[in-house]
């Protein structure tokens, strides 16, 4: 089937935050309602990082050069591995991965463990407390199926993201960047070709990765290894979770994963 | 085969939907709603609307379900926007309904207001009372004031004025709002009716009608893809007008080069392919530098300007501008203004009207038409070679000659090779074929001399012949959502709807005078009389006749106070003004000085305020340090609705005047301030009628016919807008239309077509303001003709006859507007110039190329001199009201006829004690004064606080670190907020001076249950442009501190 892929480009994106106030809007994610909450955070990005109710974030990295200012914007969200670490790890089966290369996350499976947290070498999935779940950016895969763009793309006013076919996003994100080093960007790059296996979350980063926040050579082992050092100490936790939703594991579909171990801990596929 | 990118989407989308079909055993009650559980727009009933917030009029989708908001985005089928929506749009949602974080359920938005409340005087808190007490007590208190205060005749001319109340606000409401809105204010003799534009955009009026003829907008959004140049100056389009980036990077991927000049390095400055700082309020110098650097290098696209401006018109010898002191001839040092006599144009001939049977002006004597002198056409000397030295063209070089680029850079602060670069590619825009445009806002606007900032763009684009081209000129963007419609309305002091003077008793006692005084002998402002008789059987129906001069009696007339925005609350402060009616306006945030405002407030008797919250003004007895008990004003608060709880017309920055269809109705007892004003009106003439009072027929005699069971009827508003005949009631197609004589009533002679279709008065859908057909656009230049309807009589691109040569040869072939094909015009857009004229036999006749370009100027060409302008016919450089440096230009420091600069109010500061320039700005994320953002949670968490921005330099000087607390301070007042101290902002060397700047938005109050911060308002001056007393919010001295 075909790949699918959201191309951000860094170098068109004013940082409106159209996407991250929609990502909410069509999810439905709350705010907080507390009264003056919210630390000033010294920047236009006004999150530190995600959190359990915010999927995505616009982030604002600026430098001062001889000439002026690099500001760089970026577009923080789940990338979409082809090789998903949280999926390697997931206790609950609720991380899947969708034909057309979409990391699904379903909350109804998820048990709270945390492990895709720890375990995804972006930090992109977070902790939704109010639920005891975690949560991250399904690609709007909903309305993907209806035929429309994720709520991201099609909000963007600056034409910054543009949602198709993989191979046609990774064309056109190569072009792009070809053209800003023509204009004098020299440091601008492609993320996502290649990293993890290929992601679905492609950037144009007109700074180079460093300067918009982007983990080079990320990759999956790493991850996973983290994972086998947190994975004793996370059981623990979870074990109380899974007694309430037993019912649940007995339906899950795990995917690409042994079944599920009484005591409430995956066991990893041996290759 | 080749599939396009939607039907790519339509594909996958139907293989997706089997492999998303998920099964849910298990949910949480609060995972039930989530769009994953199935789809979100599942049986919802979608409605069209237009976005509440900036004036680029964006198209969003209202879901609806059993009534209960479901979603809102961006509509992919509105050409604007095409789905888009920035971070406000996006959370239009959060307006009405937000979701509980505990729960994640859905709810009303706690902040919303659903009630009428009252604070009593002297009381600490609001009681509700019900809708039909509030409109009876609001009525009682209006009508006791206007009863004591009100005066029939002054200086033996009748003025039928109250000076005792004021009426602020109405952007935010739809056009049809508006216009009964002010129609009711004038009913009552209200002076004081100002909202708003008098503080966004009013100087754009004044700048670009008085170079242009019309004060608006030139091109329109989707237009900015044709391009070669587009220059953002005074305006940070990326943040507050962020679909204009679509059409920016179209015009990009063609190549086309994007310049921002501004003093902070912004969001629009990061993706800008040249930036240029400029110190605040120096922009005509920065534009007297371009104009001096097209004449110089001969860079002016030549034929345009010979023969579509006055270049070759000749001035009396007796016009002078002295250097040493500033000045234009005609200065009066004892008025304080100038006298224009010695700015008039040689006199060639004189030209009587043909009021003949057959003549063009022959409906002047038809029966009915109220008396007036015809016009005597005065035509212009002119020297065809330019080489006159009275001639405009060669007063203009030397002008200008001053403004050399070693000058300007001192002044400015930009470095000279910076200004180079910014010049030559502007001005390579002047190549006949090329264009570019030039995006504004308040950095134009919001100054001392904003009106002749937006005249010097005018003078800059007309020697690059980008005026009338697609892809040219000059653009406006505005603020709200219908900035331009409650402009056009004219919820505004010194006009009444569609641009014409509001009389002034010492100016205009009778109709004829008026007439006579404001129908100019050449141009089609000349057929100003019928405009305003048929205005007035609008507004008087069958009252108005002949007999009584149209009633135009009853029109309130001004005396010689100034009645903007400014002096509204000066009068306050004096106790004239008794009475306010707040209609979504927010003055204890947004006016200059607010904090005098704010005590001005508390002089009141009484204060309505009409808002979808309470607001720092609703609210403004609770403000810090103020003692309840001591405020003697009693306070309304009526619950609004919001802009998709009700229907009606908005009109966007680009004149597309958008029908804004009901999704949804408003929550509790929350109305449309539409039937808000309705049932005031009713209750007040049900009052005046039973009890009498001063001058009763004023407001019992307003043709009212705007009700249908029961309600105000939004459509039957319309109608009267668009204009009908008076004989049979039936909509009328277009302003030629109209006459003078009594038989046609129409409430806004440049909205006449947008509601016209007789078979289905009652439809919005069906009138030209609610067509929705993208597919068709002539030339493919976005022009979408059949996508709503734009005033004037559906021109996408005003004065279009420039884009053609002389000849009718199109500039540029592949953007093509009209075109003259040897014996007919061939037209892309609606012909603004005399294309053809109707023989009086009924056929037509093509009128072959002219020059005759604009038509709304006397003159009939672009104003590159202007004698409508109160401080001079050329924009010169004047430092602001508080500069830290000398005007190295010229001898007089501050534009001469600024206003209110000796108000005590004002409390100016000096450089000594505070040498820093501050500028105001708003965020992507919030708006206006933030009543509207600062309530819902996705936005207050998207920005949270309020700061100051400091540079790095400042910032070490002052021993500040980034996010520290600190205090902004002048002689107005004092505020504290955290610092954001970066290297988007650098001081600026001004003639070997460093000069420090800094920037703070104005967002923040104390009125939310969300998020509160400093009012940046207490610190800007309540000083006033020259011609519409536009507050001076961009440029003004402080100083600041660790607090």
């Amino acid at each position: 089937m075909t790949q699918i892929a959201i191309l951000y480009d860094s170098s068109k994106c004013v940082a409106c935050k159209g996407c991250q106030v929609q990502c909410k809007q069509w999810n439905m994610l709350p705010s907080p309602l507390g009264k003056n909450v919210e630390e000033f955070s010294s920047s236009y990005q006004s999150m530190p990082d995600l959190n359990g109710d915010t999927r995505l974030i616009v982030t604002y990295d600026e430098a001062g050069t001889a000439g002026g200012v690099e500001w760089a914007f970026g577009r923080r969200s789940c990338f979409h591995c082809s090789e998903p670490a949280c999926m390697a790890v997931c206790t609950g089966s609720a991380i899947s991965q969708l034909p057309d290369g979409t990391v699904m996350q379903d909350k109804t499976k998820c048990v709270g463990c945390k492990y895709c947290m720890a375990a995804c070498p972006f930090g992109t999935p977070q902790c939704r407390d109010s639920l005891g779940v975690a949560d991250k950016c399904n690609l709007c895969s909903d309305r993907v199926a209806m035929g429309r763009e994720p709520a991201c793309v099609q909000t963007c006013p600056a034409g910054a993201m543009t949602f198709g076919p993989r191979d046609e996003m990774v064309a056109a994100g190569k072009k792009r960047v070809q053209a800003l080093k023509a204009e004098g960007f020299g440091k601008a790059e492609l993320y996502g070709e290649t990293e993890m296996g290929g992601m679905h979350v492609l950037h144009v980063a007109k700074f180079g990765l460093e300067a918009h926040g982007l983990v080079r050579n990320p990759s999956q082992s790493d991850a996973v290894s983290l994972f086998d050092i947190l994975k004793p100490l996370a059981g623990l936790s979870v074990a109380a979770v899974v007694g309430g939703l037993a019912v649940s594991f007995v339906t899950g579909i795990g995917y690409e994963k042994d079944e599920l171990h009484a005591e409430g801990v995956t066991k990893e596929e041996e290759e | 085969m080749e599939l396009t990118r939607r039907e790519f989407f339509k594909m996958t989308g139907a293989v997706l939907m089997v492999t998303t079909t998920y099964e849910f055993a298990r949910q949480s009650p609060a995972l039930a709603g989530e769009p994953e559980a199935g789809w979100k727009l599942v049986d919802v009933r979608e409605t069209p609307t237009i976005c509440c917030y900036c004036g680029c009029g964006c198209g969003a989708i209202v879901s609806v379900r059993d009534g209960e908001l479901i979603n809102i985005e961006g509509d992919p089928d509105h050409p604007i926007n095409r789905g888009s929506l920035c971070a406000k749009g996006s959370a239009q949602f959060g307006l009405r309904s937000i979701y509980d974080p505990e729960s994640g359920e859905r709810m009303l938005n706690p902040n919303r207001l659903t009630k009428p409340m009252v604070r009593r005087p002297g009381s600490g808190s609001w009681e509700e009372l019900s809708w039909e007490q509030a409109i009876d007590e609001i009525s009682r208190r209006i009508k006791a004031t206007r009863d004591a205060n009100y005066e029939e005749v002054a200086d033996g001319v009748t003025v039928n004025r109250c000076e005792a109340i004021a009426s602020l606000g109405g952007a935010a409401l739809d056009n049809e709002e508006g216009y009964v809105l002010q129609k009711l204010m004038r009913g009552l003799g209200v002076t004081f009716l100002e909202h708003q534009a008098r503080v966004c955009h009013s100087s754009t009026v004044a700048g670009l009608g008085g170079t242009f003829g019309r004060g608006a907008m030139t091109n329109h959004f989707c237009d900015l893809k044709n391009a070669d140049v587009v220059m953002a100056i005074g305006s940070n389009n990326a943040m507050n007008h962020p679909v204009t980036m679509e059409w920016v990077q179209e015009a990009r991927a063609k190549g086309g080069k994007y310049i921002v000049v501004d003093p902070r390095f912004t969001r629009s400055a990061a993706v800008a392919d040249i930036y240029a700082p400029l110190r605040s309020g120096t922009d005509i110098a920065f534009f007297g530098g371009l104009v001096n650097h097209i004449i110089e290098n001969g860079l002016w696209q030549k034929e345009y300007v010979a023969q579509y401006t006055t270049a070759s018109f000749l001035v009396s010898p007796d016009f002078a501008f002295d250097e040493a002191t500033g000045l234009f001839s005609g200065w009066d040092d004892e008025t304080q203004a100038y006298d224009p006599a010695t700015w008039g144009y040689q006199i060639a001939s004189e030209e009587p009207w043909d009021t003949s049977p057959t003549g063009p002006y022959a409906w002047t004597t038809k029966p009915g038409v109220p008396k007036f002198a015809p016009g005597v056409n005065k035509v212009a000397k002119t020297d065809p070679t330019m080489r006159d030295p009275d001639c405009v063209w060669q007063l203009l070089k030397r002008h200008y000659a001053r403004y050399t680029p070693d000058m300007v850079s001192r002044v400015t602060g930009c470095p000279a090779d910076k200004l180079a670069e910014v010049w030559d590619a502007f001005a390579s825009s002047g190549k006949s074929e090329k264009s570019g445009t030039i995006l504004y806002a308040m950095g134009q606007t919001q100054h001392t001399n904003g009106s002749e900032n937006v005249r010097a763009m005018g003078v800059v684009q007309a020697l690059l012949g980008n005026i009338g081209v697609a892809g040219g000129g000059i653009n406006a963007l505005r603020g709200e959502s219908n900035v331009q419609g409650s402009t056009d309305v004219a919820l505004l002091c010194h006009i009444v709807p569609g641009y014409m003077a509001a009389p002034v008793a010492a100016k205009h006692p009778t109709l004829q005078a008026w007439l006579e005084s404001e129908t100019p002998a050449s141009g089609y402002w000349a057929n100003k009389p019928k405009f305003l008789v048929s205005l007035l059987k609008e507004v008087y129906g069958d009252y108005a006749t002949v007999k009584n001069d149209y009633a135009y009696g009853m029109l309130p007339k001004l005396n010689a106070e100034n009645h903007t925005l400014i002096g509204m609350f000066e009068a306050m402060d004096k106790g004239v003004v008794k009475g306010m009616m707040l209609w979504g306006q927010n003055p204890a945030v947004s006016a200059p000085n607010a904090d005098f405002a704010r005590s001005a407030m508390s002089k009141l008797d009484w204060l309505v305020a009409v808002d979808l919250w309470e607001t720092e003004s609703a609210g403004f007895w609770k403000a810090p340090g103020v003692a309840a008990a001591a405020v003697q004003t009693e306070v309304f608060m009526l619950p609004a609705a919001v802009s998709y709880e009700k229907q009606g017309s908005v009109s966007n920055s680009g004149r597309w005047i958008q029908w804004r269809w009901k999704a949804i109705d408003p929550p509790g007892e929350a109305r449309a301030d539409l039937e808000i004003a309705h049932q005031l009106f009713k209750s007040l003439k049900e009052m005046y009628e039973a009890e009498g009072g001063p001058n009763r027929e004023q407001i019992t005699e307003l043709h009212w016919p705007y009700e249908s069971e029961g309600h105000a009827d939004v459509t039957k508003v319309a109608r009267g807008m668009n204009g009908y005949t008076v004989v049979d009631g039936k909509l009328i197609p277009n302003f030629p239309t109209l006459a003078a004589d009594g038989s046609t009533a129409c409430g806004l002679w440049i909205y006449a077509g947008y509601y016209a279709n007789n078979e289905a008065p009652d439809d919005p859908a069906k009138q030209a303001t609610g067509t929705r057909d993208r597919s068709v656009d002539p030339g493919d230049l976005g022009l979408y003709p059949m996508w709503t309807w734009a005033w004037p009589l559906n021109r996408r691109i005003i004065y279009n006859r420039a884009s053609a040569d002389i000849n009718g040869r199109p500039w540029n072939p592949a953007r093509t507007l009209v075109a003259w094909k040897g014996s007919a015009w061939k037209n892309n857009d609606v012909p603004d110039f005399v294309w053809k004229t109707v023989l009086p036999d009924g056929t037509e006749e093509m009128v072959p190329p002219n020059n005759k370009a604009f038509i709304m100027t006397s003159e009939l060409s672009a104003r590159l001199f202007s004698t409508s302008m109160k401080d001079g016919p050329f924009p010169e450089h004047y430092e602001p009201f508080e500069s830290p440096v000398a005007n190295l230009l010229n001898g007089c420091q501050a534009d001469p006829a600024l206003t209110f600069g000796s108000a005590a109010s004002v409390k100016p500061g000096d450089a000594a004690q505070y040498p820093i320039v501050c500028t105001s700005f708003r965020l992507t994320e919030h708006w206006q004064s933030g009543s509207m953002t600062r309530n819902i949670p996705w936005l207050v968490e998207a920005i949270p606080r309020m700061f100051v921005m400091l540079s790095v330099e400042l910032a070490a000087e002052k021993r500040i670190a980034d996010g520290d607390w600190v205090k902004v301070f002048n002689n107005r007042g004092a505020v504290e907020m955290y610092a954001l101290v970066t290297p988007r902002l650098k001081p600026f060397r001004v003639d070997g001076k460093t000069i420090h700047e800094i920037g703070m938005p104005w967002h923040w109050g104390y009125a939310s249950g969300l998020a509160t911060g400093a009012i940046a308002n207490d610190l800007s001056p309540n000083v006033g442009d020259a011609n519409t007393s536009i507050p001076e919010y961009k440029a003004f001295l402080v100083n600041v501190e660790k607090a």
